[in-house]
């Protein structure tokens, strides 16, 4: 009796566990035919970013068309951590990339070595994706090695030093074109108890953009051209930029703690019209836009000299670099990942300029705007086509160990203590 | 039990389990640090192995130096004001005329049981250089010692070492209690008939009989502080610049911020010598012989 009791329960045991088992084959069965000859629905894995109402209103956007365009893709989103690619590389180094992520330049340059990115050639012929490309942001389509790694959506975003008209006009302060003129901004605001330049400088890549502003003043190529090799630290541009930053933060232009500044602490001395000044991309013209309205605006970075003021008045910092939407080499749906990500790519372009009233993307969009263009965008969009040069952001940067470098040694530049030469001296180690 | 100690094959069945996750997930990453810190390598591809040259290279790395004086500067501190003030907490919740002692002991507990990130915004705060409470406490004493004590590249990490001091005390404080409570009453008994005052007693009694307790506590202390890489990597980034940076921080920066994963590994097999000679001398200096009450 017992006997026949413990093959009664192991049988019930067994065909539990198949039953356990068919279960998961039902999850999977997304990736096979359905029953009754209905079209196959593949699940991609995705990794983007989706951490705020901006983001999410990319991808949500994105999504949905793609629900219209594609109803047999179904994608299973992974929230985009904001840790360096760190979780990316470790997913990278256990053969785990999600079949669709968001790579910069250095994750790209890291994953072409390692073969863990597949090459998208190929797949942007077939999808036209280089005729839809603006033909001024077709550098963030090319890797250096001139091959297609990513789908670009963001075109050559820049670098904006913007100011609050309304407290200069107040306050009788020319706006800045020398060092000479931006210090006597900076001491009319302080006495006035006003913050002349608010930055939130708690994030690295910011502080590497407020020196490429200066350093762009004598050099044009910037952090870009240490980075590419074509300039050396050691060039007298580079000490200079340095030097007039140090000389600025000691005459006051930033708040004090200005190293532990996050965005929201930053913005909102902008927004609520106690900082004259702010530093950030062109992305934050809707944000600006939307707190101060027409008293916001942007100026020409002030140089050194009137003449070197004029000379590189629009020899911008920031710019594109190669980056988007990439496709995982292990992917066992290459042809299909390849599609859904240079169409998330024409989506985020698309919804950028349709929606959050850019015009700075990365792909022609066909719709019309819903959102009429900010007056700062409108001013923008006339001086791109005179831009002389760009630069990049720090994001974009190809040599790592220079990125965490000038990240880092550009932060100490707003303290007290570190020089003009230390600083020159930490670039030419990681340049080394 | 001595039948049963004899028979070595329960004992390594028994043992088996604990050492084989000891060896999977302790001896053989520790074993891989060292040897791939003899690589460059980027974390993905093959890597080419370079014997020493990692070590060499970080030998003469200035953000070597400035890490390490940090981790010592951080150890020090944690070592100092979490054993120290533990002891005066231990002791006076211990004393049976304290009043509140349940609350108190609970109260110094608190700061353990919450999370590193809900500490460090809290410190931020508190550290604030506009409107935080410590300059506030500075401005209504009328004292004009307002610092940015975060921003400051000289005291920042003074400034995040006692957060960590502050959050961990609770915890040296709880075994320091516990060392206190188990002393059998009649050596402080025999000290008060002897003459001897509350605290001189305790200072000649109650802590000399704690000591094996201080060994443990000192080496969670400075290991702790040598390890330090949370509250900086909240609080300031390891900046400003690179002035809060300490080993683990720098391996972190060099395998995931430059992808050098050879040479972040320099660091950590550095920072595994450093804690082992650390914990060796510690054992070998104080406490050796075992206290029997």
């Amino acid at each position: 009796m017992k006997k026949a009791m413990s093959i009664l329960l192991s049988s019930v045991l067994m065909f539990s566990l198949a039953a356990c088992g068919g279960g998961n084959d039902a999850n999977e069965s997304a990736d096979t035919p359905a029953n009754g000859g209905e079209e196959q629905t593949t699940t991609l894995r995705i990794y983007a970013q989706y951490s705020d109402e901006d983001t999410k209103g990319y991808y949500d956007y994105a999504v949905a068309e793609l629900a219209k365009e594609m109803p047999n893709v179904k994608l299973d989103l992974e929230v985009q951590a904001q840790d360096d690619g760190q979780k990316l590389k470790s997913y990278a180094a256990t053969g785990n990339l999600p079949d669709i992520f968001n790579a910069g330049q250095d994750q790209i340059n890291l994953f072409r070595k390692s073969n863990n990115i597949l090459q998208l050639d190929e797949y942007a012929k077939k999808a036209n994706f280089e005729e839809k490309m603006q033909p001024s942001a077709l550098n963030t389509l090319y890797s250096d090695d001139q091959h297609i790694y990513a789908f670009p959506y963001a075109g050559n975003e820049f670098v904006l030093l913007y100011y609050n008209k309304e407290l200069f006009e107040q306050n009788n302060v020319k706006v800045p074109t020398t060092k000479e003129e931006l210090v006597t901004a900076i001491q009319t605001f302080q006495s006035k108890g006003i913050t002349p330049m608010s930055v939130f400088a708690k994030e690295k890549w910011i502080t590497t953009a407020l020196y490429d502003i200066f350093a762009t003043r004598y050099e044009p190529k910037g952090i870009k051209g240490l980075d590419t090799g074509e300039t050396k630290p050691s060039d007298e541009a580079y000490t200079k930029a340095a030097q007039d930053l140090i000389d600025l933060v000691k005459a006051g232009m930033l708040p004090k703690g200005v190293t532990n500044l996050n965005y929201d602490q930053a913005a909102a001395l902008f927004h609520e019209g106690k900082a004259a000044m702010f530093v950030n991309g062109q992305w934050e013209v809707e944000a600006s836009t939307k707190a101060l309205g027409d008293k916001a605006g942007y100026m020409y970075y002030p140089a050194p000299t009137a003449e070197l003021y004029e000379q590189n008045k629009l020899a911008f910092s920031g710019g594109g670099s190669p980056g988007g939407f990439a496709v995982s080499a292990n992917t066992k749906h290459k042809d299909l990942a390849a599609e859904v990500a240079s169409f998330m790519a024409l989506k985020y372009a698309e919804f950028k300029y349709t929606q959050k009233g850019s015009p700075i993307v990365a792909t022609q969009v066909d719709k019309e705007a819903e959102k009429e263009f900010d007056p700062m965008m409108v001013t923008l969009s006339e001086d791109i086509p005179n831009i002389t040069s760009t630069t990049a952001f720090a994001w974009g940067l190809s040599n790592a160990k220079f990125k965490a470098a000038i990240e880092d040694a550009s932060q100490n530049l707003l303290v007290d203590g570190y020089s003009a030469e230390q600083f020159i001296s930490d670039l030419e180690s990681a340049l080394k | 039990m001595n039948k049963f100690l004899g028979n070595k094959i329960a004992i390594t069945l028994f043992i088996a389990p604990a050492l084989l996750l000891f060896t999977v997930l302790v001896f053989w990453p520790i074993v891989q640090v060292f040897y791939r810190s003899m690589f460059e390598w980027d974390g993905l591809t093959e890597g080419t192995f370079i014997f020493l040259d990692n070590y060499k290279r970080m030998f003469e790395d200035s953000l070597f130096y400035t890490s390490l004086y940090n981790g010592l500067i951080f150890a020090v501190i944690l070592a100092v004001l979490q054993i120290s003030i533990g002891t005066v907490l231990a002791l006076t919740v211990s004393d049976g005329l304290i009043k509140g002692r349940k609350i108190l002991r609970i109260s110094y507990f608190i700061p353990v049981v919450l999370s590193i990130t809900v500490v460090c915004q809290l410190w931020l705060a508190m550290y604030n250089g506009e409107y935080g409470l410590i300059n506030k406490i500075f401005e209504a004493l009328g004292l004009s010692y307002r610092q940015d004590w975060l921003t400051d590249s000289k005291t920042a990490i003074f400034a995040i070492a006692l957060v960590n001091a502050w959050q961990y005390m609770g915890y040296h404080f709880a075994l320091l209690l516990a060392a206190a409570r188990s002393i059998p009453e009649q050596y402080m008994e025999a000290a008060k008939i002897d003459g001897a005052e509350r605290w001189k007693a305790h200072w000649k009694v109650t802590i000399p009989l704690m000591a094996e307790t201080y060994k443990f506590c000192l080496v969670l202390a400075i290991t702790g502080g040598l390890n330090a890489f949370a509250n900086m990597y909240i609080m300031t980034g390891g900046g400003p610049g690179t002035s809060t940076y300490t080993l683990t921080y720098m391996m972190y920066r060099s395998a995931f911020r430059v992808g050098e994963f050879g040479y972040g590994s320099a660091s950590a097999a550095f920072l595994v010598i450093e804690c082992l000679i650390v914990t060796f001398a510690i054992n070998r200096l104080i406490a050796r012989d075992r206290i029997v009450y």
